[in-house]
């Protein structure tokens, strides 16, 4: 597991589609070969109001660790993140009683996966229920595992095929951990925190 | 010993002469009369002749002689040690062994030979590539074995190395007594599994953090496999059985520049990636960062 880092691409005026085709001749044309599909879903629980004090849980999968399911759970002042195996959905399911699911909250990125030398790279058509949404590239260096230390490296690989709308400064959610251990959690950190912004824009594109 | 072969060389020339001529004697008597005794006299040409020869035949036999009494007897039976027993050897294929056991004696002599004159000329002329200097108090304590060295000395060396680069972490294991493995672990960047034989580094495989262990597989990762093929450039580039201690400690200053493998720029193209790859090579005296293809 590396670095991984999510990226927001803009679509402007073109459609789903025709941005993943073009960003697909890119990468190619770097000498990527895909190796499959991959897929990121988020689901949103909150809790009953007899529980008292609101909180909510997101329920992750990603398929590269197919056999974890990731939960956060916010309280409001804090955010416990929790990787568990694939039982944890029927645990939620019992508890249907106690977290109830926002069924128009549902969440997806899927789309190809590439892999180019050391670098996988996933171009995500983002989907809330369903409704296109935008498009999320995620570009994971596999052999490191320290932000701090390819973030420049991985700088240059994100501007050489999305070009300048490439921040010059690393993302926000890595201010703090710069020189900690990448972990899976944080991925999915990352694509909640994208999910929550899609959520909350209005119909269509999110610029 | 040379003079005993020139006195035999000699004696077995004598016989050789003492031998054709006594033929002499037989064809002439074989022959009887000849033509070319003409027709007066002839017994009397014959006889002289043969009288002639037999003259020649005594000096030759006393020469013989004389050369004989020359030869110092050799002391005892020749000892030919375990080879004595291919003699009774019954086999017929097998009784060619002899003959290809001494020529492979002679080959071992004149390797031996040549090699001892070799030694003597590159003593002389040192084709060392690297840039270390060779000062005569360090030569002093030249090792003359560096793979059969007692395994405290290898362990003094060891911690030196550990003390002299705090980001780099050892860990020991000693699979076979004399031959240390160590895991060295620079920084959050990579680990190096190094073999070592004796005190010289004979394997080195580099992996992530979170690959196994086992010093025969490649890492899975592209950059880690350039880089141990680098290592294995460096372990080389390093080697010298005259100061095996020096070699270990400037191989580990060398492995020790990987520490920014990720983070800085090649050198000359001032890019992090060429190929999709950082730059992995480390100049041997200069440790700048170069990509393979710009260095």
């Amino acid at each position: 597991m590396g670095v991984t880092i999510l990226h927001q691409f803009p679509v402007e005026n073109r459609t789903g589609p025709a941005v993943i085709e073009l960003l697909t001749k890119r990468i190619a044309a770097l000498g990527a070969v895909q190796h499959g599909q991959f897929l990121v879903d988020c689901e949103t629980y909150s809790s009953v109001p007899q529980l008292g004090h609101q909180r909510t849980v997101h329920v992750l999968h990603n398929s590269e660790q197919p056999a974890t399911v990731f939960s956060l759970l916010e309280t409001g002042t804090k955010t416990i993140p929790l990787a568990t195996d694939g039982l944890f959905d029927l645990l939620m399911m019992k508890m249907s009683s106690f977290y109830t699911s926002k069924k128009q909250t549902k969440a997806e990125s899927k789309g190809p996966r590439f892999e180019i030398g050391d670098f996988c790279v996933k171009l995500g058509t983002v989907t809330v229920s369903s409704n296109f949404k935008g498009i999320l590239v995620e570009v994971e260096y596999r052999p490191c595992i320290v932000p701090q230390m390819c973030w420049e490296l991985m700088k240059e690989f994100l501007q050489g095929f999305l070009g300048s709308s490439v921040l010059s400064n690393p993302p926000v959610y890595f201010q703090n951990k710069m020189n900690d251990v990448y972990t899976p959690i944080d991925t999915i950190h990352q694509y909640l925190e994208h999910f929550t912004i899609f959520r909350k824009s209005p119909a269509g594109i999110r610029t | 010993m040379e003079r005993d072969i020139e006195q035999l060389n000699s004696a077995l020339n004598s016989v050789k002469v003492l031998r054709s001529n006594v033929r002499r004697i037989f064809d002439s008597v074989s022959n009887g009369l000849r033509a070319d005794h003409g027709d007066d006299g002839k017994e009397n040409k014959f006889i002289t002749e043969l009288q002639e020869i037999l003259t020649t035949v005594n000096t030759n036999l006393r020469d013989v002689e004389g050369s004989v009494a020359n030869l110092t007897t050799p002391g005892g039976p020749f000892s030919l040690g375990n080879t004595t027993y291919l003699s009774q050897e019954t086999t017929l294929e097998r009784q060619a062994l002899y003959g290809q056991l001494v020529n492979s004696y002679k080959w071992t002599d004149k390797i031996r030979e040549y090699s001892a004159l070799a030694g003597n000329i590159l003593a002389a002329n040192s084709f060392n590539k690297s840039y270390k200097t060779f000062s005569t108090t360090k030569r002093r304590k030249t090792q003359t074995s560096n793979h059969n060295v007692s395994p405290e000395v290898i362990e003094n060396i060891i911690t030196n190395v550990d003390r002299l680069f705090p980001d780099i972490t050892l860990t020991t294991s000693r699979p076979f007594v004399a031959n240390p493995l160590i895991q060295a672990s620079l920084g959050r960047v990579l680990r190096g599994h190094i073999a070592f034989k004796g005190l010289m580094i004979e394997w080195v495989v580099v992996k992530a953090h979170g690959e196994s262990t086992d010093i025969w597989t490649e890492s899975r990762y592209k950059v880690f496999r350039k880089v141990t093929e680098n290592c294995h450039a460096a372990m080389c580039h390093f080697h010298s059985p005259m100061m095996p201690e020096l070699a270990v400690r400037s191989f580990m200053h060398w492995f020790h520049s990987y520490q920014n493998l990720f983070s800085v720029p090649c050198k000359r193209c001032g890019n992090h990636l060429h190929n999709n790859l950082p730059p992995t090579w480390r100049d041997l005296r200069t440790l700048e960062p170069y990509h393979e293809e710009c260095k």
